[in-house]
């Protein structure tokens, strides 16, 4: 890892809002061409990491790189290199798929002309979406949505990904492909910051996972630097995850809650 | 009827309500109640002592009043209260959860009537000041303020249950897609129309309120007489009768008042029921029928890298001209532009046709700025996380945001300044006087309004109307106002210098070559500090856009 060159760091990050602490000096590395999984319940301060490292929230403390550019103090060469898909992509509804596409690329200054036409076409084609780039986005599915979404980040092919829960409401065909097209994407030398509910997923796709509880990364590692961490041999990311987020037994509620007289 | 469900569904609502009060910044609360107060005393102490004169001092006059007041309610509830008729009654996510829930349309229907009604309520009260003040005016009886207050309720469920009836009407024959839009520019161009048609007897009647012609009240008298059956002034006839103590005369208008509400909300009732469905989930939807016709083939950009403002700016125009909602709001509002502009300002006696058309030119561009530039960047909504994501500096953003509004603003006001100029027998001279000032205006109300938007946005608002803060919209008001008064000030000190230069005096100046120059220097002054109003506006929203991300953490 000291020999890959760092792609994502988290150095230190704190998010405060008023008394509440969102994130707890939060601190990872990412290297280049990994995927890296973020993984943490609800309300455990992800999506605020991600939105720290992307630099859409300013962090209370600590410092944010994308390819060892601070996403605050050198914001255009940081975010040049980086793709960031929220869960609930922001996309405008009155573009059809093909003028959204257009609008991103056309932000981020890519060449216009026929190769950019091209590998536009290429990406509707791979999400299903060739015979529906004409229509208005606002028309679109849940899933089409974040189809679209993934699309206009692959356009302009960032060296780092911030994916959201990327497989939210795709169907499981569209998932697989989204699996694979990162997997292809990362052995192309691409960095993946993974956050998702789905932890086969996680554990299929991430050489490394971070998890996250209450605003702090309560673990960092491989599968194997996580069983250590739990103290458990043998468990799945799932036991695992449930280990060392410590939260009631699920099946002592699910028990009181179906009880007879309840 | 389960009369438990309606009071769920009210509870519920008010339990809403509650909470959004509770969740809002104290501070504003508390301001907002405080100029609530404050203009209420003023306005309704202001209104209600008028109504008491002119209902004492204008005994025949009463009847015409009254009814006059019911039917501009009417009017102005038609108008100000649709959409929350519609978006409590057909739209809203939570209508949903009630048509799956074992609830009758019916009880829907009455449960959402209150809330529907809530914005026609509000304006009720400012009517209902002046109904107590002509009732207090005339010394009525002590039955006139009750029968006032159930009379102008009355008239208020009247208008609901018609803005009910109408909408279902709508959705009869327009796709529900696009039906809330199409109602509500309807509404507004009928609305529109009437106030203009208003005001255009009032200058026929009064002049162009000059204090030495002798007014003519001949159209605004037969106005009144024509609208004297017109449902909406029934209340005004019955109240007018208690004041006489015309107690049958009283009891028949009022009758009939009730009578027609009952009969208009059992239509819609009735109505709503077949519609309700047909409405639901569709309303507020994106309309995607642009893209049923044929797809034409990809349109291969040229060479060179892209620009993100020329994205921005075109991604603006594309979206603008496909957001139904957004048009039917600007629609009508052109219109009205347009016709004030036109029709209704006439120049005052003694002023100079050329300083009435400089007036129309500034009204015009700080209404288009007010309309198209303040909105601009809070209309980007959740969009603006991708320019946030971007490589893309505020600067560019407020720029590519200029560029786009500055062109129809200037282009409306070249032609109604043009237009005015060539049509007032303005000579060329003039003319291009006239041209360049909306040049001027247009271009720095639009950076202000532009920036007055930047400075308090609100991204998450769905509705144009509400994307931009109070602050903001006090920022674009002052600002623009500053600029205008600075731009037209500078531009009569150039006029005063010009007369003082050719030997004239004016206004009491002697015409020396001395104070023509400081004329001229007062004037670059001026337009200097007109300008000082547009950069400082500008660094402020440069400055709050690059810390900004309320939007972004809400999420």
């Amino acid at each position: 890892m000291s020999s890959t060159p760092i792609a994502v760091e988290a150095r230190h990050l704190v998010k405060s809002y008023g008394m509440v602490r969102a994130v707890q000096d939060v601190s990872f590395q990412v290297p280049r061409g990994e995927i890296f999984g973020f993984l943490g319940a609800n309300g455990a301060g992800k999506t605020t990491t991600l939105r720290m490292l992307c630099g859409l929230i300013r962090p209370t403390a600590g410092t944010a790189l994308i390819d060892g550019f601070d996403v605050f103090k050198q914001p255009m060469e940081a975010k040049a290199r980086l793709g960031y898909l929220d869960e609930d992509p922001f996309i405008h509804p009155h573009l059809t798929g093909r003028e959204f596409l257009d609008y991103i690329a056309d932000l981020y200054r890519m060449p216009r002309g026929t190769e950019r036409q091209q590998r536009m076409d290429r990406l509707l084609r791979l999400f299903e979406l060739a015979g529906r780039d004409g229509e208005l986005i606002g028309a679109y599915s849940h899933g089409m949505k974040q189809k679209i979404g993934l699309a206009s980040l692959l356009i302009r092919e960032p060296s780092v990904l911030l994916l959201d829960e990327p497989t939210n409401g795709l169907d499981p065909r569209s998932a697989r492909l989204v699996k694979d097209l990162l997997e292809e994407l990362a052995a192309r030398g691409t960095t993946v910051l993974l956050s998702t509910h789905i932890l086969e997923v996680a554990q299929a796709l991430c050489r490394r996972i971070a998890i996250m509880d209450g605003g702090r990364l309560v673990a960092t590692g491989t599968m194997d630097e996580l069983r250590a961490q739990a103290g458990s041999a043998q468990g799945t990311l799932e036991d695992l995850f449930l280990r060392l987020t410590a939260g009631p037994e699920s099946s002592e509620l699910i028990s009181s809650l179906l009880a007879p007289g309840r | 009827m389960n009369r438990s469900t309606v009071e769920i569904i009210l509870r519920a609502e008010w339990r809403a309500w509650r909470n959004r009060i509770a969740k809002a910044n104290p501070l504003r609360i508390v301001g907002l109640a405080v100029f609530a107060l404050f203009t209420g005393i003023v306005f309704g102490g202001v209104l209600f002592a008028l109504a008491a004169a002119a209902g004492h001092l204008l005994p025949t006059a009463r009847d015409a009043m009254l009814a006059g007041a019911f039917t501009a309610l009417s009017v102005l509830m038609l108008v100000v209260g649709f959409p929350s008729v519609i978006g409590t009654y057909f739209a809203g996510r939570d209508l949903m959860q009630l048509v799956l829930a074992p609830v009758t349309s019916l009880e829907i229907f009455l449960a959402r009537s209150l809330f529907a009604m809530s914005a026609n309520l509000l304006v009720a009260v400012v009517f209902l000041i002046f109904v107590v003040g002509v009732g207090v005016g005339s010394g009525s009886s002590l039955l006139y303020y009750p029968l006032a207050l159930a009379l102008v309720f009355v008239q208020v469920l009247l208008v609901t249950s018609l803005q009910a009836v109408f909408m279902a009407a709508v959705l009869r024959w327009v796709p529900a897609r696009i039906a809330r839009e199409v109602a509500v520019a309807v509404a507004s161009i009928a609305g529109g129309g009437l106030y203009l048609a208003w005001n255009l007897t009032l200058r026929q009647s009064i002049g162009a309120f000059s204090p030495h012609r002798q007014p003519d009240l001949t159209n605004l008298v037969s106005l009144l007489q024509r609208i004297e059956f017109v449902p909406s002034a029934w209340p005004g006839h019955a109240l007018n009768a208690v004041i006489r103590g015309d107690a049958w005369g009283a009891l028949a208008w009022t009758g009939l008042t009730f009578g027609l509400a009952v009969v208009l909300v059992g239509v819609a009732a009735l109505l709503y029921e077949r519609t309700l469905l047909a409405g639901l989930g569709l309303l507020g939807g994106v309309p995607s029928r642009w893209m049923a016709r044929p797809q034409k083939a990809p349109r291969v950009a040229g060479s060179g890298a892209g620009s993100p403002g020329f994205a921005i700016a075109r991604k603006d125009w594309i979206a603008y001209r496909r957001d139904i909602r957004r048009l039917s709001r600007v629609l009508p509002a052109m219109i009205f532009l347009l016709a004030y502009a036109v029709l209704l300002v006439r120049p005052g006696r003694g002023v100079d046709l050329f300083w009435n058309d400089v007036f129309v030119v500034s009204f015009v561009s700080l209404f288009m700025s007010m309309m198209f530039a303040t909105t601009a960047i809070p209309s980007e909504r959740r969009g603006y996380q991708l320019l946030r994501l971007a490589p893309v500096t505020p600067w560019q953003l407020i720029r590519a945001k200029v560029v786009f509004t500055i062109v129809p603003v200037l282009a409306l006001s070249t032609v109604i300044s043009l237009g005015l100029s060539l049509f007032g027998g303005n000579s060329a001279w003039k003319t291009l006087q006239l041209v360049l000032l909306a040049a001027w205006l247009g271009i720095g109300c639009v950076c202000i309004g532009v920036s007055a938007g930047a400075i308090d946005p609100n991204f998450e608002s769905t509705d144009d109307r509400r994307s931009v803060g109070i602050v903001g919209t006090f920022a674009a008001m002052g600002g623009e106002l500053a600029f205008g008064l600075l731009s037209v000030g500078s531009l009569g000190l150039l006029y005063l210098a010009a007369g003082l230069a050719s030997g004239n005096g004016v206004a009491g100046l002697p015409a020396t070559p001395a104070l023509a120059g400081l004329g001229v220097l007062l004037a670059i002054v001026l337009a200097a500090g007109s300008a000082a109003v547009v950069g400082l506006m500008m660094w402020i929203a440069n400055s709050h856009l690059r810390g900004f991300e309320d939007s972004i953490v809400s999420n």
